[in-house]
Formats: C-alpha cells, structure tokens, sequence
C-alpha cells in the first residue's frame, strides 16, 4: 500500500518538474526550425530611426561603389548607368547602358571586375573605355560592380 | 521515521531534476540552434564549407580589451559563397580591417558577451550600448579615425565637413575643431538696410535658399529689437572709413547710366564673380549668393567694400580687383540695377522700444551671436552649448527626451535634435539649420564618433596637422591681396576649388602662366569655377611668376625628352589606338570633355612635368580622376613625345 503511495508521489514529482523544464525552455527548440528567418525580421524591426537615407536602399559595397561611380564613371555612364553622360556625346562608340538588363546578366561578377581593371582594349572592346586596375584597389572594383549590377534591377528605385 | 525518509526521496528526486533542467537548457539553447541550422545549409552548397564544431566561440581582442561572441551565431562571415545567405549566416562585407584583430563590438556596439539574440543587440535594460541601426555604422569609423575625410567613409567625412561649415564650434566644445571665419558685425549699421536685416533675422533661408546662418524662430519683438541694436554698430574695425560715391553714382542722366551699367555687365563677367559667388542659386559655393544683393546692402559699402574688401572685413577671402575708377562705378552700378530682390516683403511697422539697446544686448547674448560673428565691445562669451566632445559616450538616463515621443536612443535623439533643435523644449536656445533627413544624418554620424572610449594611441589616426605656409615678402602680400588661398592650395593650404599650385613652375612654363594672368581662360570649359581676370599690373605679375619660378618647382621633375619621327609616330597611335585618350581629351575638336583640352599642350606644359604625370597622375594631385594605365616608360615617353609636338 505504501509503496504504491511512493509510485504516486514520484510520478507527480515528474510531472511537475517536466512542467518546470518546459517553461523554462522558451528560447529553445521551436525557434531553431526557422531561426533564420525570424531573425531577419526581427532585425528590420529593430528601430532605426528615420529611413529616408541612402544607406537604407544599398549595402556597404553598394554604397561605397555609389561614390566611386560618381566620380568616375558618372561622366561617360551617366548618373543611372544609361550611358547618357555629359561627356558620351562626343564618344564613338557609344558608352554601354548598364541598365539593359538581359546584356548585363549575360557577364559573370569576375567577367566585369575584369573589364573595368583592363578596360576596353583589355576585353577586346573599343579602347575609349579607360583601364581603371591602376586606379581603383581590389576591394574598390568589386565595389563599384556591386553598385553597377544595381542598375539592371527593373524594379529598384535608384537614390 | 519513515516518512521522513519519504520526504527525503522526494526531494532529492526533485533536486535531480531540478539539476538536469541546467544541462537540458543549455542543450536547446538557440546558439546551438543556430549552429546545427548552420551545418544544413551548408550542405545544400555546392562549395565546401567547413562545418561548425559546436560551441561557443569567443573572439579575444587583448589591445582593445574587447570580448566577443558574436561568432558563436555569425557562422559565415568569412565565407565569400554565403553572400546572400540569410542572417545569421551572411558573410561580412569587405572592409579595410579584419574582425579577427580588431572584434565586433568596437564598431558595432551590442553585448559581445551575450549568447542569445535579444541580449546581444544590447537593446535590453540597463545596457546602454545596444547595437547600431545601419545608417549610423561609420561613427564607429570616427572612434579612431580622427582626421577630416575618411575616404572609406564618406557619410562620416560629409558630417565632419558639415560640422566645420556650419560653425557648430562657434557655441560647442567640439574636439579639434576651430571657429570659422564668419563676417563680423562691425560696421553693419553703415551696411545693410534695416528692413533687410529684420527679415533676415527672422528667416535667413528666404533671402536665400543656402544661406548658412540658421533660423532663431524669432518673434517679430525679438528680431526687430535685435536690428535696433545691431543698426548701432556704424564703425569698422581698423578705423575704416566708408569714401563717398563718385557723382556719377548719385546723379546721372539715364544715358550715361546705361553706359556705366554696360561696362559694369562686361567687367562683371571678366571677373568672374560667378566662380566664388552664386547669383540666385548658380554659380560656386565658397561664397555668399549676390543675386539680391543690391537690396541688401547700401551703395557706398558696396563700391567701398569692392574697391578695397579687407580694408572692412579683414579676414575675407575675396580678392581686390585692380578695377580703374571708371569700371568700379559700372560694376556697382550694374549690380544696383541687375540684383534687386523685387519681393522683398517690408516688414510690418515697428516703434522703436526706448530700451532696445539693453534688451537687444541681452537678446545678443542669449543666443550667442557673437559665437560665430566679431562684435565690438561684446566679450567672447564662454562655449554656451553643451560639450560635444564625447557625446557619443552620453548614457541614454542623461538624455532628457521630454514629450517628444521618438525612440529612445541616442543616434535617434541628436538626429531629432539636428532636425527641430527645440523639439525637447521650447526653452531650449539651438537654432534650426533647416537641414536635410541626409546632412542631419552625416551630422549625427560624426558627433557619435565622438566617445570616451579608451582606445590606445597607437591606433588612433591623428588629423594631419594644418600648414603654415604663409609666403613673406612682395609675394605673401599679393597672394594675401589676391585671397589666392580662397581657390588655391599651396603646401598644403587653401582651398582646392581651383588647381593646386605647389609644383605649378614645373609643370607650366613661364611664358604661359605670364600670359595667362593678363588673359585667363578655362582649360576645361564645363567648369563654373573659372580663374577670373584680376586686371593686374605687368609689375604685378613679374613679382608672382618670379616668385612661382623660385619656389612653386621641384628639380626631380625636369626631364628632357628625345623627340623623332619614329617616338611621335609611336606616341601618337598610344594615344588615339592602345589607350583612347581621345575620350577624355580634345585635340583638334576631337575627343571627350572631362580633362583639359590638349590643342596647344605642348606652349603650356613641360616635358618632364608630362611624362612624370603619366606615370601617376594621383601622386601629384590626389583627387584627379585620369586613370593610372600603369605605362611603361618607353610609352610614356613616346605619348609625351606626341603630345610636345602640339604647339
């Protein structure tokens, strides 16, 4: 008879400390399933002040590809990378527009990169397009491509 | 007995569980979570990644005494294939330092010792560091990169120039910065007219639009007190006294004023106003717009100020133009029929207050005019702002948010200050500088480097400390007539609106410069900043190219060059085949517009100043944008061959 007693009186002692682990436990599993995600929103929904800036619109590379573009190719390529620069009139060929969307996803990140560092003549293309590899440090092409890609991005507002 | 011994069974069955609960939860902790998460999505990647070994991981920064976890969830950040993998796992972006030297929190800010999500953001009680919303990361920058631009960090060195434009030092203790030079009050009541004065008191932005003197929200009492007091002041400093107009200026039939006013409307262009002043929005930036100016200011300051500009504001960087009598009359005149501001509201009638002298006094340094402008008689008063020097390291309980309602933190509270100063409280004394979401933004940036952050000396990047190159002699006093520094740099001084003229004697030969101080012209016809033409005497320009001959040279620069046939020949196909220079340059009404055209390159330049610029444009002017073709000297010298072959 007692020991049935004692049977009883462990099984609560489980029950009751299975309730204790399972409140204590509410940052564990059920978020590992989709941990990433959440954390995604989570992050957007941090407070960040007032969203109007540039750095809202484009990642570190883009942004810093953005002055880099500016100063460089703006002339030629246009501020919205048309090809519509103030200095393309006088150029013959023309200046490629980087916002035509189908010729730019026909080139691969490293097929660009090269491009700009080789320049025209480098890639058999007319010499008009200046070799920038002397210029412009690694880092700072691949910048500047992370930018210029944002171009052929149809549905994207450029700030 | 035995019940005792049931209790004790109990318990201690209850300890064990309780004990196991520790291990379990640490178990179904979410850095595991996200580790195991980790070691699955990288199997799904067709690069070899290797695989996390569970745990926590812990970055050791000894120098910065900085520890942290963030890689025990941050699993990819040194991987390139996870550029677009979600976070936590997204690779970092490239940037100049490794995270392994330097750690995540010292830029970041955030709990680095934290191992869950919510804690490590640092947005919890009493951590009053929590993590940077995106747009504020380049403060971080300024914690150790203490010199004025930051290339790598444009948003910062933005807010550091605004910072210097806006004067903030005139009423702030701001680390490292200096007062501007802003017009002193000196002499104002002999000046402007008062209506003027009243509205421009009141709302400086709507005489125009880039005006840099901020918006005191004053009342219609406040502002006209405050002109009262202001109208006082009729003397120069230095004792200068104001000549009187020539007859032709008062009284002149309508004839002869249109002469006057048509040489005025030459001389005017001649000297290139447009390059420093804007007229209604167009034109430079470095000095006030004139396009209303005559509404401003009285006639006689005017041809006074013109013939003589330092004589009145001794600091001001506007050159004296050698005008003769004749032209100076015209410009003036010209200026008084051309730049009227025909909306000028006239403001409502006023009747003096008997004590607007003591009560404009008070006003005056109530809102620390004198911060920014000289007044005479009126002490420098004591910094009035708060200290700026750290306040990125402000705790957010010093912070009073009052009823505005925004966010609490610290980025949001200066940005909200910098956007509507008296948000916080209506007592409050900040101006409105009426600034852009953008330029508050580059503000707020710079002012959050601002810490009191220990960081060791060694890795602090000091400013370069300013040059002192101030020329002596018939020279220094010309260039100071001139304010050649206002456009120039020379050793390092001066503004780089125009080219710097350090190394100008070996690069321009001398008959060129000589020529080119009786006729400027723009080598790049796009600029709006053009050299004007000062009207100086053949005297005066012997004394500065002399001068420039002397010192503006450097003897590593003088190379002869081999010119035959066969290195033209060659130079010449580089140049339009190989390297399509043409694209940027004119030659015979041929080519781009972006550098200098290069028809006669050859009567201004020197061979060796070419060819050592081909080589690396950027060593001897950093901010030029001709790419570095990395030539060889055999095509330098042929491209610098062709190009002295263009007289």
């Amino acid at each position: 008879m007692r020991s049935i007693k004692m049977k009883r009186d462990l099984l609560i002692v489980f029950y009751i400390s299975m309730i204790l682990f399972n409140c204590s436990r509410e940052n564990g599993l059920s978020q590992t399933s989709s941990a990433s995600s959440d954390s995604v929103k989570s992050l957007d929904a941090l407070d960040v002040g007032l969203a109007t800036t540039i750095s809202i619109h484009f990642t570190y590379e883009q942004r810093q590809g953005k002055y880099i573009y500016t100063k460089y190719c703006s002339v030629c390529h246009g501020m919205e990378g048309k090809g519509d620069g103030f200095n393309a009139f006088s150029l013959d060929p023309k200046p490629r527009d980087l916002s035509n969307e189908q010729y730019m996803k026909s080139f691969t990140d490293d097929r660009l990169v090269e491009t700009v560092r080789e320049g025209g003549r480098g890639v058999n293309r007319s010499p008009l397009m200046p070799s920038w590899g002397g210029r412009l440090t690694k880092d700072e092409l691949l910048y500047v491509i992370a930018y210029v890609k944002k171009f052929a991005v149809s549905t994207d507002t450029h700030k | 007995m035995n019940k005792l011994r049931i209790y004790f069974a109990i318990s201690s069955v209850v300890f064990l569980f309780v004990l196991a609960i520790s291990p379990l939860k640490d178990f179904f902790s979410e850095w595991r979570g996200y580790q195991l998460a980790y070691n699955e999505i990288i199997k799904e990647l067709p690069q070899r990644i290797q695989p996390v070994d569970i745990g926590i991981k812990q970055l050791w920064v000894r120098k910065l005494d900085v520890v942290d976890r963030c890689t025990t969830c941050h699993l990819g950040l040194k991987e390139k294939a996870l550029v677009n993998a979600k976070e936590p796992f997204r690779s970092h972006p490239h940037i100049y330092h490794d995270f392994e030297e330097f750690g995540c929190t010292i830029c970041h800010n955030g709990q680095g010792s934290a191992t869950s999500y919510k804690e490590s953001k640092g947005k919890v009680k009493y951590w009053d560091k929590p993590i940077f919303p995106r747009e504020y990361m380049e403060a971080s920058c300024g914690k150790c990169h203490k010199e004025q631009v930051v290339i790598q960090a444009p948003i910062l060195s933005l807010g550091r120039k605004l910072i210097n434009e806006y004067n903030c030092a005139g009423c702030h203790k701001l680390e490292g910065r200096q007062r501007q030079w802003v017009p002193s009050l000196n002499g104002i009541g002999s000046k402007v007219n008062r209506s003027w004065l009243v509205n421009w008191l009141k709302n400086p932005k709507a005489y125009f639009a880039t005006a840099k003197m901020p918006n005191f929200q004053l009342s219609d009492d406040e502002a006209n007190t405050i002109a009262d007091f202001l109208m006082t002041f009729k003397s120069f400093s230095n004792n200068a006294i104001l000549e009187p107009l020539p007859s032709l200026l008062i009284q002149s039939s309508e004839s002869q004023t249109a002469t006057l006013v048509e040489i005025g409307s030459t001389r005017l262009r001649e000297s290139r106003c447009i390059s420093c002043h804007p007229f209604n929005g167009k034109g430079g930036y470095v000095a006030t717009d004139l396009g209303k100016v005559a509404s401003k200011v009285n006639l006689r300051w005017l041809y006074n100020y013109i013939k003589n500009p330092k004589h009145f504001q001794p600091n001001v960087e506007m050159p004296r133009y050698r005008f003769n009598n004749n032209d100076l009359t015209g410009v003036v005149a010209y200026m008084n029929s051309e730049y009227v501001d025909f909306d000028m509201a006239e403001p409502p009638s006023h009747t003096p207050d008997p004590l607007y002298y003591e009560k404009g006094l008070v006003l005056v340094k109530k809102y620390n005019c004198r911060g920014c402008h000289e007044i005479e008689n009126i002490k420098n008063s004591e910094e009035l702002g708060p200290d700026l020097s750290f306040i990125g390291s402000k705790k957010l309980y010093e912070i009073d948010f009052g009823l505005s309602g925004i966010s609490q933190s610290l980025s949001s509270y200066i940005f909200t200050k910098l956007k509507s100063p008296r948000t916080f409280s209506s007592k409050m004394k900040m101006p409105n500088y009426e600034l852009s979401d953008e330029q508050a933004q580059a503000i707020a940036v710079a002012l959050l480097g601002n810490t009191s952050e220990q960081i060791p000396e060694e890795l602090k990047i000091k400013p370069k400390p300013a040059s002192t190159f101030t020329p002596q002699g018939k020279f220094g006093k010309l260039v100071n007539d001139l304010a050649c520094f206002g456009c120039h740099t020379m050793f390092g001084r001066g503004r780089l609106v125009a080219t710097d003229l350090t190394l100008e004697a070996s690069m321009a030969k001398q008959e060129w410069i000589d020529h080119y101080f009786k006729v400027p012209y723009s080598l790049r016809p796009i600029l709006t900043e053009r050299m004007p033409n000062l009207f100086l005497s053949d005297d005066e320009i012997k004394t500065l190219v002399d001068y420039m001959e002397k010192v503006f040279i450097a003897d590593s620069l003088t190379n002869d060059i081999l010119i035959n046939e066969a290195t033209v020949a060659k130079g010449k196909l580089l140049y339009s085949e190989k390297y399509g220079c043409g694209s940027c340059h004119q030659i015979n009404g041929k080519g781009g517009f972006v550098g200098p055209t290069l028809d006669k390159v050859a009567s201004r330049l020197q061979p060796g100043w070419i060819l050592h610029w081909l080589k690396n444009p950027q060593a001897y002017k950093p901010e030029s944008i001709e790419p570095n073709n990395n030539f060889t000297d055999h095509e330098a010298e042929a491209i610098t061959a062709y190009l002295m072959t263009l007289h």
